[in-house]
C-alpha cells in the first residue's frame, strides 16, 4: 500500500529561479516534524526540500530531549513533538569545552556572611553552563538547515536553547498556534508569478518588472558576448522565450487572455526601448527597416568621436581643456547621425575612455591622447 | 537509547481504553495521587467530568524525582497493556511536574491539533481515496 505524503510536491517543481519570491524560503518555517521527515527532496538543488509547492531548508522545530547522544564537537538530541522525532545536531559552546567538571563552590547554600564575588560568579557560570546541556525530558527549541543523511533526516542547528515551561504554556501555545501557521501560510499554494502580461501595462506589474529587468540583462550579455554590432528586433526575439512559459497560455485567468506571441513582442518591445533609453544601442536612422547599432561595438560612430576630438582639440579654444560632450554631440550628429541621443554618446565616450583611446580632463570634457 | 517512535498527546481517560494500543509511545498528563519508590510505582489521576480515572506510572527511568503529591505532572512513555488485574502501565522515560498547568487550555490545544489532523487525512482521503490513510 502506498503510503500518502501531506506534503507531497506536484509532479512540477516550481522553477528555482522563483524559488526567492516565496517568503517562506527565506523563513525558518515551523513545521511539524513529521512533514520534516517526510517531505521531499528538490530534484533541481538537492539540500533544499519541498512541503507541498513551498521550497525551504531552513526549519526552527519545538520539542521533548527523547535521546541524547554525546560526541566530541556536538550533542545529538533527539527531538520529539508529538508527531515525530528527528535528530539535531546542536554544536558545543568552545567556552565549556575547558571547564571539565563543574566546580562546587565553597558556600553552596548561598546564604553565606556577605557576598563573596567568587562563589557568584562561579554559581553564575554553572547556571550558564545548565542552560546549555539537556537532559531527557527537556524542551528544546531548534532551529537549523535540514539535512538528509544516510537516509535519515536531520536539523543542524544554527541556535537552540532549553526552554524553561513549567507550566506548559510554551508547548501549549505551540500547539495552538501550528495549525492556523499551517492553514494561512505553508499549505496555501506557492503563488508562482504567471501573471498574462497582456492585460497589464508596461511597468504597471512588478511581475513585468522582474521580466523586464531580466530580459535587459539577457540582451545586453548576448549582445556583448556575441559582439554585435547592429541587430533588428526578430534576430534577438529567441532570447526571450525561456522567460515566458508557453504553459501559460493555455491557463485560465479572468484577464483577456493573450497569446505568447503577443507577451513576447510587447516584453521585447519594452526592452529595447529600456536599452535605447540607457544609450546601450541606438537606431542610427529612422527608416522603416529597425535596425539597431550596438553602441559599444559601432566601430563607425568610434571612429567619428576620435575624429572630432582629433581636429577640435587642434584648434586653440579646445587645445587645453578638451572638448566638451554637448559640442562633441552636435558634432558626432553632423557627421555620423543626427538621432544620436546624450546618453549613446556617455556610453561611447565611457568605452573609450576604458580603452585609453580618449582620455577626460574634466567630468564633462574629453581629449585624444 | 535511540528512540524513534513519536509519543502522541491521550488524555489520561483514554490511556486505559482500546484507543491506547500495547506499545504505543505516549505523552499525558494527572495529577500525582501517590508515590512508592521502593517500587518505583506512581498513580496519576485525571478527571473528566465527574468520573475519575487513574493510571500506574513505572518510574525507574526517571528517579531520582522530587514528588509532590497534587501536583500536576507531566508524563511521556510506552503503554504496557498486561492481562492481569493491574491493568494499564505506562513505563515513563520522561516525568516533569507542570502545577499550574491550564487544563482547559490544554485540552483545547489537544482537541485542536487533533481535529488539523483529522482534517488533513480527510483531505487526502478524498484526493487518493485507494491509498491507506497514515496512522495519527
Amino acid at each position: 500500500m502506498m503510503a500518502v505524503n501531506p506534503g507531497g510536491a506536484d509532479a512540477e517543481e516550481p522553477p528555482s529561479m522563483l524559488w526567492g519570491l516565496d517568503p517562506v524560503f527565506s523563513a525558518y518555517s515551523r513545521l511539524y516534524i513529521t512533514d520534516i521527515l517526510q517531505m521531499k527532496e528538490s530534484r533541481q538543488v538537492p539540500g533544499v526540500y519541498f512541503y507541498k509547492t513551498h521550497p525551504l531548508f531552513q526549519v526552527d522545530v519545538l520539542g521533548t530531549v527523547v535521546y541524547k547522544r554525546e560526541r566530541e564537537d556536538f550533542y545529538c538530541y533527539g527531538v520529539d513533538d508529538s508527531t515525530g522525532v528527528i535528530n539535531c545536531l546542536c554544536w558545543k559552546d568552545e567556552k565549556w569545552r575547558d571547564q571539565g567538571e563543574p566546580t562546587k563552590c565553597r558556600d553552596p547554600s548561598g546564604s553565606s556572611r556577605g557576598f563573596n564575588i567568587e562563589d557568584e560568579l562561579k554559581r553564575l557560570k554553572e547556571a550558564e553552563r545548565q542552560s546549555t546541556v539537556l537532559e531527557i525530558g527537556d524542551l528544546l527549541r531548534v532551529r537549523g538547515t535540514v539535512k538528509t543523511s544516510r537516509d535519515a533526516r536531520e536539523i543542524k542547528a544554527t541556535s537552540f536553547y532549553k526552554v524553561s515551561d513549567p507550566v506548559m504554556a510554551v508547548q501549549i501555545s505551540h500547539m495552538l498556534d501550528m495549525p492556523q501557521l499551517y492553514r494561512k501560510c505553508y499549505d496555501q499554494p506557492f503563488q508562482m508569478p504567471s501573471d498574462d502580461l497582456g492585460g497589464t501595462e508596461a511597468g504597471g506589474s512588478s511581475h513585468f518588472h522582474y521580466l523586464l529587468s531580466r530580459s535587459v540583462l539577457i540582451l545586453k550579455e548576448f549582445l556583448l558576448e556575441k559582439e554585435v554590432a547592429r541587430f533588428r528586433p526578430y534576430d534577438v526575439e529567441f532570447l526571450l522565450h525561456p522567460l515566458i512559459p508557453s504553459s501559460s497560455a493555455e491557463q485560465e485567468s479572468d484577464q483577456p487572455r493573450t497569446s505568447f506571441a503577443t507577451q513576447i513582442r510587447k516584453l521585447l518591445k519594452e526592452t529595447l526601448s529600456v536599452l535605447q533609453d540607457e544609450g546601450q544601442i541606438f537606431r542610427k536612422m529612422r527608416t522603416q527597416d529597425e535596425v539597431y547599432n550596438v553602441t559599444e561595438q559601432d566601430k563607425d560612430l568610434h571612429t567619428a568621436i576620435k575624429d572630432v576630438l582629433r581636429e577640435d582639440t587642434k584648434r586653440e579654444k579646445y587645445a587645453e581643456k578638451g572638448c566638451h560632450v554637448l559640442h562633441i554631440l552636435s558634432s558626432v550628429r553632423q557627421r555620423y547621425s543626427q538621432n544620436l541621443s546624450r546618453e549613446v554618446l556617455e556610453v561611447a565616450l565611457t568605452f573609450l575612455e576604458c580603452n585609453s583611446d580618449i582620455i577626460s580632463t574634466t567630468e564633462a570634457h574629453y581629449t585624444v591622447l | 537509547m535511540v528512540v524513534t517512535e513519536r509519543t502522541a498527546f491521550y488524555f489520561p481517560w483514554e490511556i486505559n481504553t482500546d484507543m491506547v494500543k500495547d506499545g504505543t509511545s505516549v505523552r499525558t498528563y494527572g495529577r500525582l495521587t501517590s508515590y512508592v519508590p521502593e517500587e518505583s510505582k506512581a498513580v496519576l489521576s485525571g478527571q473528566q467530568s465527574s468520573a475519575q480515572c487513574h493510571m500506574s506510572v513505572q518510574t525507574t527511568l526517571v528517579e531520582p524525582f522530587q514528588p509532590i503529591l497534587g501536583a500536576q505532572y507531566f508524563v511521556l512513555g510506552e503503554i504496557e497493556k498486561t492481562d492481569g488485574l493491574s491493568g494499564v502501565l505506562l513505563r515513563s522515560r520522561a516525568l516533569t511536574c507542570v502545577d499550574g498547568v491550564d487544563l482547559t487550555l490544554m485540552q483545547q490545544a489537544i482537541v485542536e491539533q487533533r481535529r488539523f489532523f483529522k482534517e488533513r487525512e480527510t483531505k487526502m482521503n478524498v484526493q487518493a481515496p485507494c491509498c491507506e490513510s497514515p496512522p495519527t
